[in-house]
């Protein structure tokens, strides 16, 4: 278990390292999801009005296609240089090969969402609040859990850029549906309870989290 | 006339049977009309998509387990009557919802979950012909099959939390007259009659379009798993 563990944070190091030296992801994904926003300006006409009830679409909308592309470029370059299966010839488990690139992936999309959720707050005038941080956190650990999952076996598929987001985005909707209620009221578009909402997002990560890990084993050991 | 044949026209005949119970025997609503006698095939739809999605998760998960090739093609058979049936249930809800409630579609709790199943679905079906034949799309399917069952009370649940406006379940309430209740009933029985059929003969099929081509290669890939036995 500890050796498991070990072997997840060694994996996840690896990839923030490879990252850090090479800055390809991070940066591309933030400009995405600034452009995100100025293409949301010109597509609604924001103005100080309309803005609550609309920021937390375009908040979602950027975080999942954000998702897509990070989840998928955790396995890429993997793929590229087949180290993917040198790593799976160690003994190391490959649950725990697949978590930790999973905990990496993660942090690469948090690092984006710390930069979506200052811009939105600055272009969109919506509150900077610990309540909508709060609920994108939650959720995207349950959307991290299943997207990491997909593009780990759609990797080696021929199309899988068509595969990912055809077989994610749908399994995703839960987390939207709550983590979009959740946001909206934190942003005060919407009258309803955040604290169930965020109840929700807790179930659905446990869920999702512990679905993954079970099936995982299935799925990554060739 | 081999046994696919009779089973498909006696499944055939039962659902003209249906219909004679849905037009003739049941009564006609009294506020909605005739438009309600949409009800009964648009819920037996529904629970025989069920039901086929039920053998789709069945299916993915045995072939996780033991990676067994007819349990497999049992679950390409259900994804694709249940992505019918699932068809019929949408396209007739909507017939029913435009008199009713005004409108083809509104962003409801059992609308938005049957919308994201049948999404599910035809996302199965495209992993199949996406990702080259075998092992490799056999198991990405098994477990698309296995999260989209378990997706789709969740997107229920989580909407239905939100807001709703279906009618909700009259059957298990009570409210239905026996005859509208035996129609129902029967309707469904025959409905489940039908998406069984359907399966079996979708079954052979994949036998068929499998070809000793999938044999071999299911031997193949047999050696190559005891081959790298050892070495680990």
């Amino acid at each position: 278990m500890t050796n498991s563990i070990a072997v997840a944070l060694a994996v996840a190091r690896k990839d923030l390292t490879a990252e850090w030296r090479t800055r390809e992801l991070v940066p591309a994904l933030a400009q995405f999801v600034v452009l995100a926003l100025i293409i949301a300006n010109f597509g609604f006409q924001i103005d100080s009005r309309n803005a609550p009830s609309i920021a937390p679409g375009v908040l979602w909308l950027a975080i999942v296609f954000a998702g897509l592309v990070a989840f998928g470029r955790a396995f890429a370059a993997e793929r590229e240089q087949a180290s993917l299966e040198a790593m799976l010839m160690t003994p190391a488990s490959p649950t725990a090969i697949f978590a930790g690139k999973a905990l990496a992936a993660t942090l690469l999309l948090i690092v984006c969402e710390a930069v979506l959720i200052p811009a939105l707050a600055l272009f969109f005038g919506t509150p900077l609040s610990a309540a909508v941080v709060f609920a994108v956190l939650l959720a995207t650990i349950g959307m991290a859990s299943l997207g990491c999952l997909f593009a780990a076996m759609v990797a080696r598929v021929r199309a899988r850029e068509l595969l990912l987001p055809l077989l994610t985005l749908p399994l995703w909707i839960p987390f939207i549906v709550v983590g979009g209620q959740a946001v909206q009221v934190a942003m005060g578009a919407s009258s309803g309870s955040y604290d169930q909402a965020l109840a929700l997002l807790v179930d659905f990560d446990i869920l999702f989290v512990v679905l993954t890990s079970l099936v995982a084993r299935f799925v990554l050991d060739e | 006339m081999n046994k696919f044949a009779a089973a498909a026209i006696g499944a055939v005949a039962l659902m003209v049977l249906a219909a004679g119970a849905i037009f003739l025997f049941a009564p006609t609503d009294a506020l909605q009309g005739p438009v309600q006698r949409i009800f009964y095939l648009h819920v037996s739809a529904a629970i025989a998509a069920y039901g086929c999605f039920a053998v789709v998760l069945v299916g993915g998960a045995i072939y996780l387990r033991n990676e067994s090739i007819s349990a497999d093609r049992f679950a390409r058979s259900g994804a694709l009557v249940g992505l019918v049936f699932t068809t019929v249930t949408l396209v007739m809800g909507m017939l029913w919802a435009k008199p009713i409630w005004g409108t083809f579609w509104t962003w409801d709790a059992r609308l938005t979950s049957t919308l994201v199943l049948w999404i599910i679905y035809a996302g199965y079906l495209l992993v199949r012909r996406l990702a080259e034949p075998g092992r490799q799309a056999a198991r990405i399917a098994a477990v698309v099959g296995i999260f989209g069952f378990i997706d789709v009370p969740v997107v229920h649940f989580s909407v239905t939390w939100w807001r709703t406006v279906h009618p909700g379940p009259v059957i298990v309430n009570d409210a239905l007259p026996p005859e509208m209740l035996a129609t129902f009933l029967f309707t469904m029985a025959c409905t489940l009659v039908l998406a069984a059929v359907m399966i079996a003969i979708r079954y052979r099929i994949e036998v068929l379009a499998d070809g000793p081509v999938t044999a071999v290669a299911g031997q193949a890939s047999l050696a190559a798993t005891r081959e790298a036995e050892p070495v680990r």
